[in-house]
């Protein structure tokens, strides 16, 4: 080989010329921008971009053309040069190649020449595992990656993928788009956490992982959540609740809003549910946040009749009102025109001075608190505003005497009207300076949100009353639930998914957890074929008699089994299983020996026996000599029969939105079994379902007698709805069910989630509610103890009259099944 | 000088006492509850006290006894309770036995008001007993013994009953409440609840009872969201106490109010809120 770079150049030039027009063309035009570079360096750039060419030929172009540019903007040619040749030892590497002389610039713009090549040869490297991946990583701007921290900044990134790379074999080029948005939301801590779950969900499955790392999908949303900074409301949602319920007496249901950080924590409300932020900067502004927003729906800002009158005041007949019948706001503050920004926060500021007067007599910290959390004053025209509420704070506080409309607002009778007005009057005084959009989010207090984002359900009549807790059931008057659409029936209708049984007939209202038109009417299949399953009376209230063989109970097994789901759930709820056990073994176990009196041998003298021994005998009696104590273990006398409804309503969205009302219900009843088993009492599981009196299903899960076992769990995991809910018939069969057991005592405790119904009883609710009652008295007549947990929130209103007062329990947190259901079983043992 | 004894070592009292002189327990009436219990008193018929924890039932009925100068004796239910030991057993002397009466028989004869403190705790056979006392008969027999006593006029039997979903399997039989006059009780409105508390702790500041109070109903909204049993008259009356006793509000608070009820950690969080809430600034 000739060692002149002269002679090395014209080689080239004459090979390529022979080889490929273009490619001598793009030589020919690149030539004068490398040649001031040295007769070396050019030489060495020509026949790079030969070999470039002869082993990719879009490579090889892409590298001349790109040439001059580089050499222009960036110099340093050997360097890239000499980058460019790694790309000669893999195949398929244009793509990569191409994306690295693009970015070039750019990164040693960032980064300075020394990270830039350190950044090219990185970038090499992942080109070389995977040529995508190295295009991937080179189209992604250098800006980003680096953060403004320089190349820092790019390791923060890169060092964690490269350790998941070489641990997990996470693809690198899939996490990276979504590892920069991730550092850019929550901060490079998070990171980390953050890819290992993608690294665990990308082995569980291909499509899933890859939806998680384009930040996709609920894992994506659940992973987020839990590395999200700050008072993540997921997991205290319940204390959240807690604190509203007591303080305010209504509890509403929160939703999240979505995952958005870096922006003001706003709650935002359609007059039912409270969406909330999946994040709030610290505790006490989720409090604070909460307790006002709450305090929104309890004091009539979404009531009907405010509005209504708002309206009205307004000039406007009626409010408009969307497809979903819920208020829409825009024409009212379309009467401001282009300066509707400044009305608004005054309308809400108002509003907002009223609510908190009315929160602050129930939780007297609400002001001050509110107060402490209002110490960053914003910049621009939102300080005015900022300014105005803090001022409406230190009145609330007494530090500052009310006047003008503020004292107006403090009237007992002040509304939402009222507060129009006065904003109305404080919007024409003008004081305030205009507002644009990218301030009005400073202009609210911390805890306070604008109040009209969303269209809103007009509430009902407000009660105005502090919440009473004699009222009993009046106070925890279920607050109306978040519109969930009805699920679809089409292509997921759960009773056309069950093959062995006849399940044809359209369900009308049965087998919903809520009432529904009654659409179906007694008309009957097929006669009663007689001795197919085991005939029970119903009681008929109408004709005050029982009818006799009425209702068929048939034991059938269920097929189906999915042990993966009740892994899962159970490893979702390992920690409260893990905390039931410590509380069953701390409390429930019965390792204390109890003694049992008058046995005629034992450890220790049983003095009142022995006294009464000794005074039968002098009476002239020849008494048995029962005079012992003894102390054995407690022997369990307490069986429990659990019954599940397996309606077609467990398989409704949760009203919270996230998963199936099933999917609870298979983790309570999962917890339920491996409670028991530590326990040790005797129990038995089995699901219920009906569609006709005819054909009412006992699905045994496990018997009194049986061990629970992984084929147990595998059919709690594949639980599944069906049908409807004859109660009443499937209650005399568990009854009968119960002779198995051989306990003293008896519960039989009935999961359900709505009331009896099936799909013969006319839409005449009553019927199988009076049969169900009389069944559960046939139940205590056999000394058996009936109690139903129900998830429905509106169950109080039938279920004392079917079971009797203090016999049932409305959950109406469906999250808090799992946990309860077990806690629940285990107090009412300890009752006894 | 005696109550001064009295303090310095425990005393020996008889079951069976005359009330004392002087204006009796303090008591504030909720509704018309001594009214029904006066009525009762005159035609003799059991009275069964229901209501949550910590209500003042027992108060109500030592203020009840104290009013109509009838000796009280109580018996705390338990599970281990026999009929022996409320009616009665033979006991060694010497040579010879001798029969003890139990609370129960000693109530019958002296003509007191005999209070069976939560009866759904004590054993069947216990509750079986008291039937022929509730009726016309207003017997009591005695078995060991092959006699019957016939109630002292001014005898009463008291029984309270706590219903809750906690006593499903452990219900008073329908044939034993029905021979019972019941009256209901419930935590006392915020204004008595308020006067209760100034009255029991002596010195308690009016604006402290009234946010204690206040700490108290919001506590109860809890009931059945975790919370099995709220925040009782005596729990605030703890609290009060407490304070009185120089503890910072918060931590009297936390101490009577939130640490007793639940060992639910976010149920626990959120008492502590309201407790904050209305406390910090005291």
């Amino acid at each position: 080989m000739t060692q002149d770079p002269g002679v090395r150049l014209a080689l080239v030039v004459n090979e390529l010329k022979e080889l490929s027009f273009v490619a001598h063309r793009d030589l020919g035009a690149a030539l004068p921008s490398l040649e001031p570079h040295g007769a070396e360096t050019t030489a060495r750039w020509a026949e790079t971009g030969r070999d470039l060419f002869l082993q990719d030929r879009d490579g090889g172009k892409a590298f001349l053309r790109a040439s001059p540019g580089l050499a222009r903007d960036v110099g340093a040619v050997d360097v890239w040069t000499e980058q460019a040749r790694g790309f000669l030892t893999f195949r398929g590497s244009w793509k990569a190649l191409t994306a690295y002389l693009a970015g070039l610039p750019e990164a040693v713009r960032v980064l300075g020449l020394e990270d830039a090549r350190r950044w090219g040869e990185t970038g090499l490297a992942w080109a070389r595992r995977h040529p995508e991946a190295g295009a991937i990583f080179f189209q992604t701007p250098v800006a980003d990656l680096a953060a403004g921290r320089g190349f820092a900044g790019v390791r923060e990134i890169l060092d964690p993928l490269a350790d998941l790379a070489a641990r997990y074999g996470l693809p690198e080029g899939l996490a990276l788009p979504g590892a920069i948005k991730v550092r850019a939301l929550l901060g490079p801590q998070a990171l980390g956490p953050w890819l290992r779950r993608g690294a665990d969900i990308l082995k569980a499955g291909r499509l899933r992982g890859e939806a998680f790392f384009r930040l996709e999908g609920p894992d994506s949303d659940e992973a987020l959540t839990a590395v999200l900074p700050g008072f993540r409301t997921a997991e205290h949602e319940r204390f959240l609740a807690l604190v509203t319920r007591a303080a305010l007496g209504l509890a509403p249901a929160l939703a999240p809003r979505g995952l958005a950080v870096g922006v003001r924590p706003f709650i935002e409300t359609d007059g039912r549910t409270l969406f909330v932020p999946s994040a709030f900067p610290t505790r006490e502004q989720a409090l604070a946040a909460l307790l006002h927003h709450a305090g929104h729906l309890r004091f009539g800002t979404y009531g009907q009749e405010a509005i209504d009158r708002l309206f009205i005041e307004a000039g406007m007949a009626h409010p408009p009102l969307d497809a979903d019948q819920r208020v829409t706001w825009r024409p009212l503050f379309a009467l401001f025109g282009e300066d509707l920004l400044r009305f608004q926060v005054l309308f809400d500021l108002c509003e907002d001075f009223r609510v908190d007067a009315r929160v602050q007599a129930l939780m007297p910290n609400h002001v001050p608190r509110l107060l402490d959390l209002a110490a960053a004053r914003p910049k621009g025209p939102a300080g005015a505003y900022f300014d105005l509420g803090r001022l409406g704070l230190q009145m609330l506080a007494g530090q500052v005497a009310p006047a003008g409309p503020w004292a107006a607002l403090l009237a007992p009778d002040a509304d939402l009207v009222t507060s129009w007005v006065q904003a109305r009057a404080l919007y024409r005084e003008g004081a305030l300076p205009p507002l644009d959009l990218a301030d009005r989010d400073a202009a609210y207090l911390p805890g306070r949100s604008p109040n009209h984002e969303r269209p809103v359900y007009p509430r009902p009549a407000v009660r105005d009353a502090p919440p009473e807790p004699e009222a009993g059931a009046g106070s925890d008057a279920p607050e109306p639930v978040a519109a969930t659409p009805a699920p679809v029936s089409a292509g997921h209708d759960p009773d056309m998914e069950i093959p062995p049984e006849d399940t044809s007939g359209s369900g009308g209202r049965v087998g919903v957890g809520r009432p529904q038109p009654a659409a179906a009417t007694a008309r009957y299949r097929r006669t009663l074929v007689a001795g197919e399953g085991t005939p029970y009376p119903e009681w008929d209230y109408r004709e005050k008699t029982y009818r006799r063989d009425w209702a068929r109970v048939t034991e059938r097994d269920l097929t189906e089994r999915d042990s993966a789901c009740a892994q899962e759930l159970l490893a979702r709820h390992a920690p409260v299983l893990r905390r039931l056990r410590r509380a069953l073994q701390a409390a429930e176990k019965p390792r204390r020996p109890v003694p049992q009196r008058r046995q005629s041998e034992g450890e220790e003298l049983d003095l009142d026996a022995a006294v009464d021994y000794v005074v039968d005998r002098r009476t002239g009696a020849r008494p048995a000599p029962r005079v012992y104590r003894r102390r054995r273990f407690l022997r369990r006398d307490t069986g429990v029969l659990l019954l599940a409804d397996l309606s077609t309503s467990i398989m409704q969205q949760a009203a919270d939105g996230t998963g199936r009302v099933v999917d609870r219900l298979k983790a309570a009843l999962l917890l339920f079994a491996l409670s028991l088993e530590e326990v040790g009492d005797a129990y038995a599981i089995a699901g219920f379902a009906s569609k006709y009196r005819d054909a009412v299903s006992y699905y045994p899960i496990k018997d009194f007698g049986r061990r629970f076992t992984s084929e147990t769990e595998a059919i709690l995991g594949g639980l599944s709805g069906r049908l409807a809910t004859r109660m009443g018939a499937a209650i005399r069969h568990a009854c009968v069910r119960f002779g198995e057991a051989g306990t003293a005592r008896r519960l039989l405790l009935i999961l359900s989630d709505g009331r009896p119904a099936d799909y013969d009883d006319g839409g005449d609710e009553r019927y199988l509610h009076e049969d169900t009652r009389m069944a559960v008295k046939e139940a205590a007549d056999q000394g058996i103890h009936a109690f139903c947990i129900t998830l429905d929130a509106s169950g109080a209103a039938y279920l004392e009259r079917i079971f009797g007062r203090g016999h049932f329990l409305v959950v109406d947190r469906l999250d808090d099944l799992p946990r309860r259901l077990p806690q629940i079983y285990l107090k009412l043992r300890r009752g006894g | 000088m005696r109550s001064l004894i009295d303090r310095l070592r425990g005393v020996e009292r008889d079951i069976v006492q005359a009330p004392d002189a002087g204006t009796g327990p303090y008591y504030e009436p909720q509704g018309t509850e001594i009214a029904v219990f006066e009525a009762a008193w005159r035609r003799r018929l059991p009275v069964m006290l229901k209501g949550p924890t910590g209500c003042g039932k027992t108060r109500f009925l030592e203020h009840m006894a104290h009013r109509l100068g009838r000796p009280l004796v109580s018996v705390s239910c338990h599970e281990d309770l026999t009929s022996a030991d409320l009616v009665g057993r033979f006991l060694l002397d010497g040579e010879s036995t001798v029969w003890q009466d139990g609370p129960l028989t000693r109530a019958v004869k002296a003509g007191a008001i005999c209070y069976l403190d939560e009866i759904v705790e004590a054993r069947t056979d216990s509750t079986v007993i008291i039937h022929p006392l509730t009726d016309h008969r207003r017997r009591l027999p005695l078995e060991k013994r092959g006699l019957e006593i016939e109630a002292h006029e001014d005898f009463l039997l008291v029984i309270s009953y706590n219903p809750g979903y906690q006593t499903v399997l452990k219900d008073l039989k329908p044939s034993t409440k029905q021979r019972f006059v019941a009256i209901e009780f419930r935590y006392p409105s915020a204004e008595v609840e308020a006067r209760i508390l100034q009255n029991e702790v002596e010195g308690l500041d009016p604006a402290l009872a009234a946010r204690l109070v206040a700490i108290a109903r919001q506590a109860r909204v809890l009931k059945d969201h975790g919370l099995d049993e709220a925040s009782s008259t005596r729990s605030l009356v703890y609290a009060g106490s407490l304070i009185a006793a120089g503890l910072p509000p918060v931590e009297a608070g936390e101490a009577a109010l939130v640490n007793p009820l639940t060992d639910d950690v976010e149920l626990a969080m959120a008492l502590r809120e309201i407790v904050k809430a209305h406390l910090l600034a005291a």
